[in-house]
């Protein structure tokens, strides 16, 4: 099947520099042209004023509202490649500016996808799964984009859904993981899952548990090498004091977190907040996937699991030390 | 080859129909309806049977043996939700038993049976692609898609018990195209959409012509298995409405499905939760198996949703 995003040009990588001088070559330009052409424009009659014109301009730009903005085609998970080349200086300034991410252990990724990544989740909202795929895209330029796992209580958030799934998002789910993984897309699980966005502040950087084996046992069943991921700082952009399941459940979500910032500035407090990031890639984890019978073995699976658990509880220990403190 | 179609009257039955008779090696054609539809095309032997009556099982086996019918393709189901519930019960499930059990006893060879991928039901839990073995879910606020979920339990159990009948479930999903029409296409119609604020499913189309090309192949051919009939490729809702040049009306979900304004507006006897939460929930169905099987689509979703659109445009200006 032919895919919008399987050959699209990857974005350039950073450049910053470059940019800049090139922008500033193209403002050097205009200037010589304008200076240039001043006689020429100078001597035309003053436009008027045109409202039917102006009436004409607006009533074309309403009816094309929405269209311009929107490539009419998406992949088939929602994927829309034009929302990400659309928000690529608005990620890039979260990555690089807000949150400042340290990007660690390339060196150990595997040259070819897909890879299953499996991480610590944190911090309400996925913006974990979204910075580590904006990340993994500028050292992997190459590999279709990853997509992160998302927990179903957002799915079934009016306007979380679009957008996400407009990111790269996509349900959890054993079904979506394994077509993912299938078609050569690179996927990143969080286990812990919903227990593990919620927690409170007190509990952060403490693991939660692994569900089932889904993702050793997606891993064994695609054939695709099994990476731990620990990421640190997503947990402070939203430190869950702590959690109101009668509001939340009045207003339709399963609770209502209350944070230092939310509901006191109201939807202003839902705004992340500016911590210090590191995202560490750990060695894939060893799995004899050579014969099929791992995949159905249970003891395995279970062993593999908590194997995994404690290679990104291990990275995510590491990522606290080494830094000093949570917003520098 | 001697084919019969239930449900002649139905948009899909009478293309079917013409589809058929302008083969190379036309088949001989049984027409079964309630009443003779107003255009019969070519030789056609009709025989008016009412799927609803208690008998009618008896009846149809008559009818079929007498025809020597060798195929029976079951496309006697409503495109309009009614209010008649019950009657809309008698109809689709009732009479699907009707009709299995007419086959069975006329030694039919194949039965083709037309259903929906609407049977998945739209659910937050759904995985994107629905394959065939997914459950059937349905949905308990739209009664013609769980007389669908019902037929197609019976059949599961059914179709083991009669090995020498070939069994083909093809599971389409909404179809569109220059003039299908049904109860979404009638949705789709208006230049205002009312949708649920706040969310943007992707919607998966099927052009008619393709729909009919699996039809015509599962009639002829031998198909047997359960297959999810779909167009390749798939669209936000608000991308499509904005291609057509429509508005969408978002309103919050209480308000629409509380509203009485659309309760009594809604020409099914449903609560409007049985449409509206196929424009809020994903259920797109996977094609793979029946893109194998029946070959490649000739229109993506785009593409039918656009002739869709095309058509009407050009009929206003008619």
């Amino acid at each position: 099947m032919s895919d919008p995003t399987d050959n699209v040009v990857p974005f350039p990588l950073r450049g910053g520099r470059q940019d800049r001088e090139l922008r500033g070559a193209l403002r050097d330009l205009r200037s010589e042209i304008d200076r240039r052409f001043e006689v020429a424009t100078s001597h035309e009659s003053k436009p008027t004023f045109d409202w039917f014109q102006l009436f004409d301009e607006l009533r074309h730009r309403l009816g094309t509202a929405g269209v311009a903005e929107r490539s009419s085609e998406v992949d088939e998970f929602g994927l829309d490649v034009l929302t990400l080349v659309r928000s690529r200086v608005l990620l890039e300034f979260l990555v690089d500016r807000y949150w400042r991410v340290d990007f660690e252990g390339e060196a150990a990724l595997p040259a070819e996808g897909p890879v299953l990544f499996v991480a610590n989740h944190s911090g309400l909202f996925p913006w974990d799964g979204l910075v580590f795929a904006q990340c993994l895209q500028r050292v992997r330029p190459l590999w279709q984009r990853t997509r992160f796992l998302v927990e179903d209580w957002l799915v079934t958030l009016p306007f979380a859904q679009p957008l996400l799934a407009r990111f790269g998002g996509v349900r959890a789910c054993r079904e979506n993981t394994d077509r993912l993984l299938r078609r050569g897309r690179s996927v990143l699980a969080f286990p812990e899952g919903e227990k593990g966005a919620a927690k409170d502040f007190r509990q952060r950087y403490q693991l939660q548990r692994f569900g089932r084996g889904g993702a050793v046992r997606a891993a064994l069943e695609c054939k695709v090498p099994l990476v731990p991921v620990g990421i640190v700082g997503a947990e402070e952009t939203h430190p869950i004091l702590f959690k109101s399941r009668l509001a939340g459940r009045a207003a339709g979500f399963p609770f209502l977190p209350v944070t230092p910032t939310f509901p006191l500035l109201g939807p202003l407090g839902l705004l992340p907040l500016p911590a210090k990031w590191s995202i560490e890639i750990g060695e894939p984890l060893d799995l004899d996937g050579s014969d099929d019978s791992a995949a159905r073995d249970e003891l395995y699976i279970s062993r593999m699991n908590e194997q995994l658990r404690v290679r990104v509880r291990d990275l995510v220990a590491r990522g606290l030390e080494r830094r000093s403190s949570a917003w520098s | 080859m001697r084919i019969a179609i239930t449900g002649l009257g139905t948009f899909l039955g009478q293309r079917l129909v013409q589809r058929l008779q302008s083969r190379q090696d036309p088949p001989t054609v049984v027409g079964l309806d309630r009443k003779r539809p107003l255009r019969l095309a070519g030789d056609l032997c009709f025989h008016d049977i009412d799927l609803t009556d208690p008998v009618a099982d008896a009846r149809l086996a008559e009818i079929l043996c007498a025809e020597r019918v060798e195929t029976l393709v079951h496309l006697a189901f409503r495109r309009f939700p009614s209010r008649a519930v019950e009657y809309d019960h008698d109809l689709e499930t009732l009479g699907s038993l009707h009709v299995m059990s007419a086959c069975a006893a006329a030694k039919v060879q194949r039965l083709v049976v037309q259903s929906t991928t609407m049977a998945y039901g739209a659910r937050p839990d759904n995985p994107n692609f629905l394959v065939e073995s997914h459950p059937l879910r349905g949905h308990p606020a739209a009664h013609n898609v769980q007389n669908r979920v019902e037929v197609e339990e019976i059949l599961r159990d059914w179709s083991p018990r009669h090995p020498e009948l070939e069994l083909s479930v093809l599971r389409h999903c909404w179809v569109m195209g220059p003039s299908y029409f049904d109860r979404t296409v009638e949705f789709f119609e208006a230049q205002r959409i009312p949708t649920v604020l706040g969310c943007d499913p992707l919607l998966q189309f099927v052009h008619e012509e393709d729909l009919l090309d699996v039809f015509e192949r599962a009639a002829v051919e031998s198909h047997p298995g359960v297959f999810n009939v779909v167009g390749r490729g798939v669209a936000p809702l608000s991308t499509l409405l904005a291609q057509a040049g429509k508005r969408a009306l978002p309103i919050p979900r209480a308000l629409l499905y509380r509203g009485a304004w659309l309760a009594a507006q809604s020409a099914s006897g449903d609560p409007p939760e049985g449409f509206f939460d196929y424009l809020r929930y994903l259920w797109v169905a996977d094609g793979e198996r029946g893109w194998a099987e029946f070959g490649e689509p000739l229109y993506t979703t785009g593409e039918a949703w656009s002739a869709f659109v095309g058509s009407r445009r050009m009929r206003r200006y008619r």
